[in-house]
Formats: structure tokens, C-alpha cells, sequence
């Protein structure tokens, strides 16, 4: 691809998207939020270590021995015999998830790629508020508290936070595009990333202009 | 293209893994396993690289979700061989989903702009 042909491919990238003022497939969005995502990994990824044994001590500078019998109690090691995997290396791996996909596509990807922010949506959202459950759960039912499993369940929930308003100008999107078409077909293909021209006459459309 | 890279990289990982993970003589289904999937993955994602093969991404999510479900054949509590065959088919299906040209608007949207711009 020549430079002028790129430049013309790519005509502002940084449009604000409806219903929002900004655009939230910014990088100043996106970046910050790979970021935290990544702290979280590393988090999880060290308790997945004590869990395997190939670390002997987990740090908690709170609940000292907490961690511990979290990692250590009944309901992970049940979890371990469902998953195959300690429950921590699968935190990371969707962690990972969230930092890879919310780099991934251009500041415009809530239009020309919705289906890649709607996967990183189900990553962060539904994920996101399960796991953070999930830790509060653990912390009652076991009786002890761990400080790294919190501190990422409060990553989670900043996280859903900051991935919601991308997810919701694509689904606002997608739902102009299926007012102005009514056609499913036509959804479905810019659903996955296909070009149609009424899809680009509604994608900068904010409500009432019409 | 840099999913495919990485890809690459996981690729070499499983090739490594017999080795890593010291299966014994009598564990050829891992051997076979490991090698085969490593050699297949990096071959993918290197001809992604060739236009007419530039699909073969979907090649590798199929490998991951079938070294998922051979991790899972174990009965638990697995082993770190098929602990490892699970966490990467979980890595290579997060990579594999990522189109090659993930940095520019997909190609049917570049088409159509052109097209507006010369119209």
C-alpha cells in the first residue's frame, strides 16, 4: 500500500462517536486501560505461580496467611479439578486478553471492526463483574481475605468502567445501522467488518439529527 | 501482522515443550503432539504472510482448540504437560482471532473509502 493511498484509506480516524463527544476508541483511551489490564496479569500470573509451587510464599502485606488459605482452600482446588489449570493462570489469561484485544484495531475500530470491540467487551464486562463476585464470594465463604485477589477484582470492576463506553457507541452503532437498513444481512456483514454506505452515512449521525 | 509473530513464538514454545516439560519415551502422544502442533503453528503463521494464504489464522485457531480439548483428556489432576497444552491453545486462539492487518481499517472498508475519495 503507497503512503498517499494509506492516507486516503484513512480518512479521521479520531471522529467522536455517537452518543459520546469524544471518541473511545482513542488511544488515550485504550492505552491507560491495556495498561491496568497488564498490572492485573502480573498479579495473577504471581499467584499462579505460588498455586503451581514453582514460587513457595505469595506477599500480603494485610492479611498475612489469608492469601494463602484462599489460594490453598477447597473451592480453588475445585476449581483446579474443573478447569485443569489453577483459577489464578486463568485470571491472567484473561487479563492478557484485555490488554491484547484493547490494543488491537484502529481509533475508528467501533466502526470498521465492531465485532473485535464487542469480543473485547465480552472479555472485559461479563468477565470483569464474575470475577470481582467471585473474589467477595471466596473472601465470605472461606473466611479469609487475600489482598492481591482483591486488588485485581478492583482492576476488574475500573476496567469495566473504562471498556464500557467503547462498547456501547459500537453497539449504538450497530443499532443506527439496523434503523436505517432494517436488513439483516447488511448488519451482519458490518457487524464483521464489511463496508456499506449506509452504515457510513450513519456511523457520525448523533440522536435528533436525523 | 504482529499476531502472527507471536504466534510464531508459541509455536516454538511447543516444539521446545517435550523437551521443557521432559516427557518420558513412553509418552509419544505428547511427542507427537507437541512437535507436530509447533511445527504446524509456525508454518502457519508463516505463510499468513503469503497473500493467498493469508486465512491460514483460522488453521491455527482450530490447532488451539484442539490442544484444549487434548489438554482436557487428562483426567484431572493434570499434569503440567497438558496444563501446558491448555494455557497455550488458550494463548494461541486469543492471538489467532487477531486479523492480519489489525493496525488499518479492514480491507472492504478501505475499498469503499477509496472509492468515496474518487468519486
Amino acid at each position: 500500500m503507497t503512503k498517499s493511498e494509506d492516507m486516503q484509506s484513512a480518512p479521521n480516524l479520531n471522529a467522536a462517536a455517537p452518543p459520546f463527544d469524544y471518541n473511545p476508541s482513542a488511544w488515550s483511551q485504550r492505552i491507560p486501560l491495556a495498561v491496568l489490564a497488564g498490572v492485573a496479569f502480573v498479579i495473577s500470573a504471581y499467584m499462579a505461580l505460588y498455586q503451581w509451587r514453582l514460587i513457595a510464599e505469595v506477599w500480603d502485606p494485610i492479611f498475612g496467611q489469608g492469601t494463602h488459605q484462599v489460594l490453598d482452600s477447597d473451592v480453588s482446588e475445585q476449581m483446579r479439578s474443573w478447569l485443569r489449570i489453577p483459577d489464578a493462570a486463568l485470571g491472567a489469561v484473561a487479563y492478557l486478553g484485555d490488554a491484547i484485544y484493547a490494543l488491537v484495531g484502529t481509533t475508528r475500530r467501533w466502526q470498521y471492526r465492531p465485532w473485535m470491540v464487542l469480543l473485547f467487551g465480552l472479555d472485559v464486562i461479563p468477565l470483569g463483574i464474575v470475577s470481582a463476585i467471585l473474589v467477595v464470594i471466596q473472601g465470605t465463604v472461606i473466611g479469609a481475605w487475600c489482598f492481591l485477589c482483591l486488588v485485581t477484582a478492583l482492576i476488574s470492576l475500573i476496567l469495566v468502567y473504562w471498556a464500557y463506553d467503547e462498547v456501547w457507541a459500537t453497539l449504538k452503532y450497530l443499532w443506527r445501522v439496523w434503523q436505517k437498513t432494517k436488513d439483516w444481512r447488511t448488519l451482519w456483514r458490518v457487524f464483521w467488518g464489511g463496508a456499506a454506505r449506509e452504515a457510513d452515512e450513519v456511523a457520525l449521525m448523533q440522536k435528533g439529527a436525523a | 501482522m504482529w499476531a502472527r509473530v507471536v504466534e510464531v513464538m508459541l509455536g516454538c514454545w511447543l516444539g521446545l515443550s517435550p523437551f521443557i516439560f521432559r516427557h518420558t519415551a513412553e509418552e509419544k502422544g505428547f511427542w507427537v503432539n507437541d512437535l507436530l502442533c509447533g511445527f504446524a503453528v509456525v508454518t502457519l503463521a508463516l505463510a499468513s504472510f503469503w497473500h493467498p494464504l493469508r486465512h491460514a489464522r483460522i488453521a491455527i485457531a482450530a490447532i488451539a482448540l484442539w490442544l484444549i480439548l487434548f489438554g482436557f483428556l487428562t483426567a484431572p489432576p493434570a499434569p503440567p504437560a497438558s496444563q501446558n497444552h491448555i494455557l497455550t491453545g488458550l494463548l494461541l486462539l486469543m492471538f489467532a482471532i487477531i486479523p492480519n492487518e489489525a493496525n488499518l481499517p479492514p480491507r472492504a472498508w478501505r475499498t469503499y473509502l477509496i472509492e468515496k475519495e474518487n468519486l
